[in-house]
């Protein structure tokens, strides 16, 4: 349970600190490819630190791995939408949002994982 | 001796048991898993810290080899702890000094994500091993999904400074060594595997 609880809060706050790290570096009206592209280097960047952080108190994958995406697609997709001020007005909004799309990105993740878990090969000798 | 890595992994042994602590518990029961199937003599390659020596069944006679003194230096307690017999020894796997066809069991814990040259080194074990012995992996590998292949491609020219590459294929590497894939499991999503060989 620790560990489930560890994953969701880790995505969360990943995708919260992506989400504020983005508003902060992308203003309105900001040409849109520039701004996911902006967002997806803030992104990766918090993830990295993050990841490295929380990874002795969760495992190196399973940090890494959720983390990559979240600060990687969170970063453009928060980029693009801040640059057209597609909604999330306030700063508590922006984090709510980064916070959600933190924890879908981890309940995908270990709904993967459970799809694929198990043999592949096994030639049973 | 590959002293470029020895000197990586005994840099790395100062704070290799700092990161294992959540890998012991997420991973630990998989590996006792694996390791209920070692039989007869056993090698063990890149002991490292001896972290996975308590996942080992007791009473067994296991040769633990590392490339990297310093990780073996912090190994030894652990291997004293062991319900049996560990013999700790500084070597490099492309360069065993056994004879062939030593050992009934090879295992190894994330050791083929470092080693320069996998396919050498797995050469080597296939050497070593009996004819009808086993090779048994815990190892994490490249992604063969999208996103996650393309991120730890990205990712490794960073972590190979520090540690492992995270982009092998050594699936493909214990094939290309003449093994024989007896056993193949994902373990988190298909990145961390179990790999199970023997002779081809």
């Amino acid at each position: 349970m620790y560990f489930v609880i560890g994953d969701y809060m880790a995505g969360m706050f990943i995708g919260a600190l992506t989400a504020l790290g983005v508003r902060a570096a992308v203003w309105l009206g900001m040409d849109m490819v520039i701004a996911m592209l902006l967002g997806m280097v803030i992104g990766m960047a918090i993830h990295l630190v993050l990841g490295l952080v929380l990874s002795p108190w969760l495992g190196m994958f399973e940090t890494m791995i959720p983390a990559s995406v979240i600060g990687m697609y969170g970063g453009m997709f928060f980029g693009m939408r801040d640059a057209m001020a597609a909604g999330s007005p306030t700063l508590t909004a922006a984090a709510t949002v980064g916070m959600l799309f933190g924890a879908l990105v981890v309940l995908g993740i270990k709904v993967y994982d459970r799809a694929l878990r198990g043999a592949v090969v096994d030639a049973g000798d | 001796m590959d002293t470029e890595t020895q000197r990586k992994w005994d840099e790395a042994s100062r704070t290799f048991d700092w990161f294992t602590f959540a890998d012991d518990h997420r991973l630990g029961p998989h590996k006792r898993r694996l390791f209920s199937k070692i039989r007869g003599a056993t090698l063990m390659v890149a002991a490292g810290t001896g972290n996975d020596f308590k996942f080992f069944p007791p009473g067994q006679h296991i040769t633990a080899i590392d490339i990297s003194p310093k990780m073996l230096e912090r190994a030894a307690q652990k291997a004293a702890a062991y319900q049996g017999t560990i013999e700790l020894r500084v070597m490099d796997v492309c360069a065993l000094p056994f004879p062939d066809a030593s050992f009934d069991t090879i295992v190894t814990v994330c050791t083929f994500c470092s080693v320069p040259k996998p396919v050498a080194g797995l050469r080597e074990l296939y050497r070593v091993l009996k004819p009808d012995g086993q090779l048994l992996m815990f190892e994490h590998v490249r992604s063969k999904i999208g996103p996650f292949g393309i991120f730890l491609d990205l990712m490794t020219p960073l972590s190979r400074r520090l540690g492992p590459d995270l982009n092998r294929d050594t699936v493909g590497n214990v094939q290309k060594a003449g093994f024989r894939l007896r056993r193949e499991e994902n373990v988190y999503l298909d990145i961390v595997k179990i790999i199970e060989a023997v002779k081809g």
